[in-house]
């Protein structure tokens, strides 16, 4: 290393391009090293003390909350968020590729589209989530106007359940897979289906075999955009579930709000990012296989 | 630059560096918890801005001011948080000297449990936990045991609230509230595992709304909340449970750490006038701690049992208090174990 002051220049040290790179790669890093690895430092240090009084953390360091995590009960309750996840990933994938193919195939008004998707982020997401709760429940739009056309005589229990939150989850994420997804998209070369159509391949086909298979970059960012923030997610479950279910991220809330135990909310909330990691690992090379 | 205007800007500077440096106070309080002229007024009347901020939960408050260096100067904690706080060195004592308003404080908050000397805390605002329901229900819940039949269609809610939720399989077992015996507390858990099938949810004041519009039938709800849910609708009441109820009251305090204290004792003093105090409990529909103030109010507001329960009904009540940490982890391990049934 020549330039002291770079950290950062890996390829060219000393040469101008790689100061440059540094100078620029700089304010970045530093934004990271601060804002994330600082206070993961600080969570790692919190996950091996003891409990406060009163909330807090004191002396002395224990491994004792990381035994707590494997406890039976804290694995049900992690199995419970990553299938709940799971669940909502795969049917905003499902709801998200034809809807982001209908637009990468749009001939006309594509922005127009695009920007529906984004509308709901205009809003602030409890508000949204609210105004599920205005449609699901009892005396609410749906059960109302299903009543009145006597289609149903008692309110059908559509919210504060499973599927509530399921629901909520695929409502609040589904943009975040149509994106990534419609990147990928976009780009295919339309060519290419044409040639398969000459080789033969029914639409179907062509889908599944050319479509499917190139867009998979916009299938794994797509997923892993749904599937982190699901497993993670309080707030749906606590309003659509009613909070009669208990999610991760319920869990570690719980220890930093009223149970007061930050030092085992630290190492649950460790464990679960260790566990996403994992999965996600092992998704990205399932993937790399199956597609 | 022209000399003259060089020399206003040398000698403006100072002026205008005092006339920025005007007293100023910050307040973190619960929601609705001011009426809509209080905080103007005070600036008005003491020449200084306030910085007023809200917050929804005990815990929030707890922990935002804990590391002593929060910027807050006045907090308003919930009874079982001021030992806690007392203990942490995070509250000033205060000098009563100062706080010429201190008697008209109704005579059961002039010693209460958490601060019997008030060294601490002056009471603010109080309510308790009862039940708020639907008139039409066939069978009227006047204990927490009635949460436990099957007569309301699974349209009953119980607190998203390990304390709450807690404090009433305790009572309805004839246990304190603030028990910590395992055993005791594992029958409370055993309980609370049995009425989930008939809950409809745990939710907090957001059920509000619900109970208006006639989802829910019945819900477990702090009385300050049922009032402003009756107000708007005519058929909804309200019963403190016969086996006991919790009772809690929110606190000023002016924080150790305060660096405006002498505005912060005209803010406490300035609460406990009668007519600003009265203000706030009719704007706010909450129940004052001030007995000047609630004989400012109208009649229909002083006498109303909701808000202000008659002594019979609370010597069903009880205080929370601060548990300890060993008691908080088997509630919080019971509490999981009960929200994964």
């Amino acid at each position: 290393m020549c330039s002291g002051e770079s950290k950062t220049n890996y390829q060219f040290p000393g040469t101008k391009v790689g100061r440059l790179r540094a100078v620029f790669v700089a304010p970045s890093a530093t934004v990271m090293a601060v804002l994330f690895f600082a206070p993961l430092l600080i969570i790692v240090a919190y996950s091996l003390l003891s409990r406060g009084p009163y909330g807090g953390v004191m002396h002395p360091w224990t491994p004792e909350n990381y035994r707590r995590v494997f406890d039976p009960l804290y694995g049900q309750v992690l199995w419970r968020s990553i299938w709940i996840a799971g669940a909502a990933t795969a049917l905003c994938l499902i709801l998200g590729f034809p809807l982001a193919l209908y637009i990468a195939r749009a001939k006309r008004h594509r922005t127009l589209l695009l920007n529906l998707v984004m509308l709901p982020f205009w809003t602030s997401f409890l508000i949204r989530i609210y105004a599920w709760m205005f449609l699901l429940r009892d005396t609410g739009l749906i059960n109302t106007a299903l009543q009145e056309l006597h289609v149903i005589s008692q309110p059908l229990p559509l919210l504060f359940n499973t599927g509530a939150v399921i629901l909520g989850l695929v409502y609040g994420y589904l943009p975040f897979t149509v994106l990534p997804l419609y990147a990928t998209l976009e780009k295919l070369d339309p060519e290419l289906l044409d040639a398969a159509e000459d080789l033969g391949a029914s639409p179907w086909s062509a889908l599944w075999r050319v479509t499917v298979p190139l867009s998979r970059s916009g299938i794994i960012a797509g997923c892993l955009l749904v599937f982190i923030p699901c497993v993670g997610a309080y707030l749906t479950p606590d309003l659509m579930g009613g909070g009669k279910t208990v999610m991760a991220g319920n869990l570690v809330q719980n220890q930093f709000t009223t149970a007061r135990d930050w030092p085992f909310g630290a190492a649950a909330s460790l464990v679960l990012m260790l566990l996403v990691l994992a999965i996600m690992q092992i998704l990205r090379r399932r993937s790399e296989e199956l597609l | 630059m022209n000399r003259r205007i060089f020399l206003l800007s040398v000698g403006g500077g100072p002026l205008a560096c005092t006339l920025g440096r005007e007293r100023r106070l910050n307040v973190y309080n619960w929601e609705n918890y001011v009426a809509s002229s209080t905080i103007p007024n005070f600036e008005r009347e003491f020449q200084c801005r306030v910085r007023y901020a809200t917050y929804g939960s005990a815990e929030e408050i707890l922990a935002k001011v804990m590391s002593g260096n929060s910027g807050w100067d006045v907090v308003f904690p919930s009874n079982s948080f001021v030992r806690p706080m007392r203990e942490l060195a995070l509250l000033e004592r205060l000098d009563h000297q100062r706080l010429t308003n201190l008697d008209q404080l109704e005579a059961r908050f002039r010693a209460p449990k958490w601060d019997p000397l008030l060294e601490w805390c002056v009471p603010y605002m109080h309510s308790a936990t009862g039940i708020l329901y639907s008139k039409s229900v066939s069978r009227t819940p006047l204990a927490w045991a009635d949460l436990w039949t099957d007569s309301y269609q699974r349209r009953v809610t119980m607190l998203d609230d390990s304390a709450e939720v807690f404090g009433a399989c305790l009572k309805r077992m004839g246990c304190s509230i603030n028990s910590g015996d395992p055993a005791e507390l594992k029958r409370a858990r055993d309980m609370a595992v049995r009425q989930k099938p008939l809950l409809r949810a745990y939710l907090s004041e957001e059920v509000r709304d619900q109970v208006i519009a006639g989802d829910v039938l019945v819900a477990q709800m702090w009385a300050q909340v049922a009032q402003v849910a009756m107000d708007n609708a005519a058929n909804l009441a309200f019963s403190f449970p016969t086996e006991g109820f919790a009772l809690y009251a929110d606190n000023c305090c002016i924080l150790r750490e305060s660096k405006h204290k002498d505005l912060a004792y005209e803010f406490l003093n300035y609460l406990l006038r009668p007519q600003v105090a009265a203000a706030i409990a009719m704007e706010m529909r909450t129940a004052t701690a001030n007995a000047g103030a609630r004989q400012l109010l109208p009649e229909a507001q002083r006498r109303d049992i909701v808000l202000y329960p008659t002594a019979e009904t609370l010597a069903r009540g009880e205080w929370f208090e601060a548990l300890p940490g060993r008691v908080q982890r088997i509630r919080d391990r019971y509490w999981t174990e009960i929200k994964a049934a």
